[in-house]
């Protein structure tokens, strides 16, 4: 339904010097929301029957350079786009760009309770026989067909759950490549191992290479550097919304990947308004375990800020909820308290949880109401909520954090994610914590607040507040961090200190790529 | 960043001498707009219309106390379910408590001779005990509160059938002193109105004026967010069905002492107009939280409604029409009005 008209004459294949192997290839793609660009000129070519990874940091550009291919967002005007040689139109929101552009979502995008059959046919339709009656033989023929491609035996009838991960992500793929001839097509992998048990990885390693030896193109998406090396072709990194190189991986080393990713001024930590800790332990974790970690143990000082680091699954995202005790009947090993609170409230670790909008706010409800939810016992005289005293205490928190609100019964839900973030901290800064645990302390909050965050943590921690913090923005821990924790497959595997807090090195050691 | 330097490391004083600076409040004209109070202006308007309509018989003052006498055990109901509803726990089995609390109480006057003020004790410690029995299902047993107080009331019909034989509860011990429980007239107006009133006004206090209620909405809002940020949200959703089950249980008492029996089948028609009136009330005066007096509002323009249409002699199926109109129109309304407020909420990161 997306008319594809020709507006912009340079979109003829002749304006451009084009490398003649290009499958995919986009010039001067950006895409701005609201007001902030997140994604500028970028430029991409995927040549045929390679494996192209794609690589950017957490806020780098990444996923929504993905999301306009994939149609989910519209590009600004001036994108150009071709697919096989012919004009690709980025501009509008649409369901599906091109036939020959195809997608594997992290999510994979299939129905676990349901079998390898009906899921192929949630993508491609039933057969149907007389009187509109599914035909299951010609399904279960086709469904087998389709699977042959990787040259394994896949039970079509188990529902998806009970088939492991990389077979799911096997049928995926299938299911994505289904009607393409040899050597047509771009294919996307958004994170396929994200959600995949180390095991299995080389596996999906060989399915991608007979992805490629069938002479479709492969846009890997991945931030794990090690899987880069070993997989892929060429890669694109992707930094501050712009491409910052694209380049044959063999003439690259994994700590020159890295500095691409994190750029220059990661290289350089950033002290300002760090102070030094004390030397008194105010907690202490023992062994702790749960859904992911296996045996975290750690001591935080008074005054100092804890930074946790680790890949999405390797435990570190369950520590601040540890900490602060929600993690419930999940965590085994122990956790002690190891001070009298020192004339702050003792018992309360405040929150500020990973998912803002599912966790943080009450989107119905205003700005006092939201900020004042943990401290309404100190508010009350009496049975009675003290209106005044809960204005009070609201109206100065929107002044000294500057939230842009301009009163407290403002509705929380019109503010912008930073001024909901303020909100959040100014809650849990309220209870007057001797720890306060923080988990993607930036995410959805613009670059002015994100100082003003660090700013508020540094001032906090100068005056004795010891901090928890994990940020999948890595850029948040050196910001903050007067030492970062590094966390692999549930267990803490590097302790880093002061100066050698910086991107660059936590990279290395979430990724295991350590010079020895 | 250097503004900010000296405002961070203080904290706002809670108890200090330094006066907050003025800010802006919301406007008095906001409390009267439609948005906020639109029942009351479409309860105006149907004043006028039947005022109009059926000048002799409804602009009486008659007909207006007939309108609250005959909504009271209605508004009751509806305010059972507040809190429930404020903590997005339904409570489908007041139905069923309404009913078997009547029973309860007819059947310890008339047949175990117990005093007025003692039956009544202990129909409401039964009420109480039907929304404990709720809780465990729902909040120890982690139930859907949908489908578990459709099935405890289910419980609570089989058990009223039980003890009753499927036969009312009559005798003369009802006329001496119990019915007086619900019908008396004070100021031309039946004691149940009073008594509507009255938990109005403690519901209104809980849920408007203290932490309580607060930490009631903060639950029914988000659960997750409320958990985390330390509201113990199983708690309160616990004590939410003891609440209706004992404001149900007070209403089944009462509904007994307006028709001087224990009636086996009295409750259930109370159910779905008390939803109606609680979903409808939450559309007013407090922007979308379910609130007592704007269930009182929302039950008198339901009952102004019905008993205007009756007195107009029009055909009964428009009770139903008028009931189900102000209803879809009252959420439909509410809904734009809030994903108005709600745009530009949702920031996506990247």
């Amino acid at each position: 339904m997306i008319s594809t008209t020709a507006e912009d004459p340079e979109l003829s294949p002749t304006a451009a010097p084009a490398d003649p192997r290009a499958a995919l290839r986009v010039r001067g793609l950006s895409k701005t929301f609201g007001t902030t660009q997140v994604l500028r000129d970028v430029d991409l070519e995927i040549r045929a029957g390679e494996i192209h990874a794609f690589v950017g940091a957490n806020g780098s550009g990444k996923s929504t350079t993905i999301k306009v291919l994939a149609g989910y967002h519209g590009a600004d005007p001036g994108a150009e786009a071709e697919l096989d040689g012919t004009p690709l139109d980025l501009g509008a929101r649409a369901v599906k760009r091109h036939d020959d552009l195809r997608f594997v979502h992290q999510d994979l995008g299939l129905v676990p309770d349901m079998n390898a059959v009906d899921n192929m046919a949630l993508t491609h339709g039933f057969r149907h026989g007389r009187f509109g009656r599914i035909d299951w033989a010609a399904q279960r023929e086709f469904t087998r067909q389709a699977l042959q491609r990787f040259g394994t035996s896949i039970d079509i009838d188990t529902p998806l759950e009970s088939l492991s991960a990389v077979v799911c992500t096997e049928i995926a793929i299938a299911a994505a490549m289904h009607g393409w001839e040899a050597g047509q097509g771009v294919l996307v992998l958004d994170e396929p191992t994200a959600m995949l048990p180390p095991a299995q990885v080389g596996r999906l390693f060989e399915i991608v290479r007979q992805v490629r030896s069938s002479g479709a193109s492969v846009l890997y998406v991945s931030h794990r550097l090690d899987e880069i090396f070993e997989l892929a072709d060429r890669v694109s990194v992707i930094r501050g919304g712009h491409i910052v190189a694209t380049r044959d991986v063999s003439t690259l080393t994994t700590d020159e990947l890295a500095d691409l990713m994190v750029g220059q001024e990661g290289s350089s930590a950033r002290n300002v308004g760090k102070s030094a800790p004390g030397s008194e332990v105010v907690l202490r974790a023992d062994e702790l375990t749960g859904r992911t970690m296996r045996g975290v143990s750690f001591e935080l000082h008074r005054g100092e800020v804890l930074g946790i680091a680790g890949l999405v699954g390797s435990g570190s995202e369950e520590v601040p909820y540890a900490v602060a005790g929600h993690l419930g009947s999940l965590l085994g090993g122990r956790i002690d308290r190891m001070t009298d609170g020192g004339g702050r409230r003792r018992r309360a670790v405040p929150l500020v949880p990973a998912h803002r909008l599912q966790e943080g706010v009450f989107l119905e409800a205003s700005v006092a109401e939201n900020l004042s939810i943990s401290s309404l016992g100190s508010l009350s005289r009496g049975p009675r909520l003290s209106a005044r005293a809960e204005e009070a205490m609201v109206d100065g928190w929107i002044d000294r954090l500057g939230i842009d609100a301009p009163h407290g019964d403002t509705l929380i839900a019109t503010l912008s994610g930073g001024n909901q973030q303020k909100v959040v901290l100014a809650r849990c800064l309220n209870q007057d914590p001797e720890i306060l645990a923080m988990s993607e302390p930036t995410a959805g909050v613009d670059i002015a607040t994100r100082s003003r965050i660090y700013d508020l943590v540094a001032r906090e921690a100068a005056a004795g507040l010891s901090v928890v913090v994990t940020s999948s923005d890595l850029q948040d821990l050196v910001a903050m961090c007067t030492r970062v924790l590094v966390i692999r497959d549930g267990r803490v595997v590097q302790e880093l200190l002061g100066e050698a807090v910086t991107e660059t090195d936590i990279i290395r050691a979430m990724e295991g790529t350590t010079a020895a | 960043m250097s503004d900010s330097l000296t405002e961070v490391v203080e904290r706002p004083a809670r108890n200090g001498p330094t006066p907050p600076p003025p800010r802006a409040r919301k406007p008095w004209s906001r409390h009267l707009a439609f948005t906020n109070i639109g029942a009351v202006y479409v309860l105006i308007a149907l004043v006028v219309v039947f005022g109009v309509w059926v000048p002799d018989t409804f602009l009486t003052l008659d007909t207006f106390r007939q309108i609250l006498n005959s909504n009271a055990v209605t508004a009751l109901a509806a305010l059972s379910i507040i809190i429930p509803l404020s903590a997005r726990v339904f409570d489908l089995s007041i139905g069923g408590t309404i009913t078997l609390t009547g029973v309860v109480v007819t059947q310890l006057i008339v047949e175990r001779g117990l005093s007025v003020p003692v039956a009544i004790a202990l129909a409401l410690v039964v009420g109480i005990l039907i929304g404990t029995l709720n809780a465990v299902i729902v909040v120890v047993l982690k139930i859907d509160s949908f489908i578990a107080t459709m099935a405890s009331g289910a419980l609570l019909a089989a058990f009223t059938t039980m003890v009753t034989g499927d036969v009312d509860v009559t005798g003369v011990e009802l006329s001496e002193g119990f019915d007086e429980f619900g019908q008396h007239l004070v100021g031309g107006f039946a004691l149940p109105v009073y008594y509507a009133l009255l938990v109005a006004v403690v519901l209104w206090f809980v849920m408007q004026q203290t932490a309580f209620g607060r930490r009631m909405y903060a639950t029914g809002f988000n659960k997750d967010a409320a958990r985390l940020a330390g509201v113990p949200t199983e708690t309160l959703r616990f004590v939410s069905l003891m609440i209706s089950g004992g404001i149900a249980g007070l209403a089944g008492i009462v509904l007994a002492g307006t028709l001087a029996a224990g009636s086996v089948t009295a409750g259930a028609p109370y159910l779905l107009g008390a939803f109606a009136a609680a979903f409808l009330g939450a559309t007013q005066l407090h922007g979308g939280k379910f609130n007592a007096f704007g269930t009182l509002i929302a039950v008198l323009l339901l009952g102004t409604g019905v008993v205007g249409l009756g007195l107009a002699e029009a055909p009964t199926w428009s009770h139903d029409l008028f009931t189900g109109v102000v209803l879809i129109v009252a959420l439909v309304a509410t809904r734009y009005q809030r994903s108005n407020r709600k745009q530009g909420a949702a920031s996506s990161a990247d």
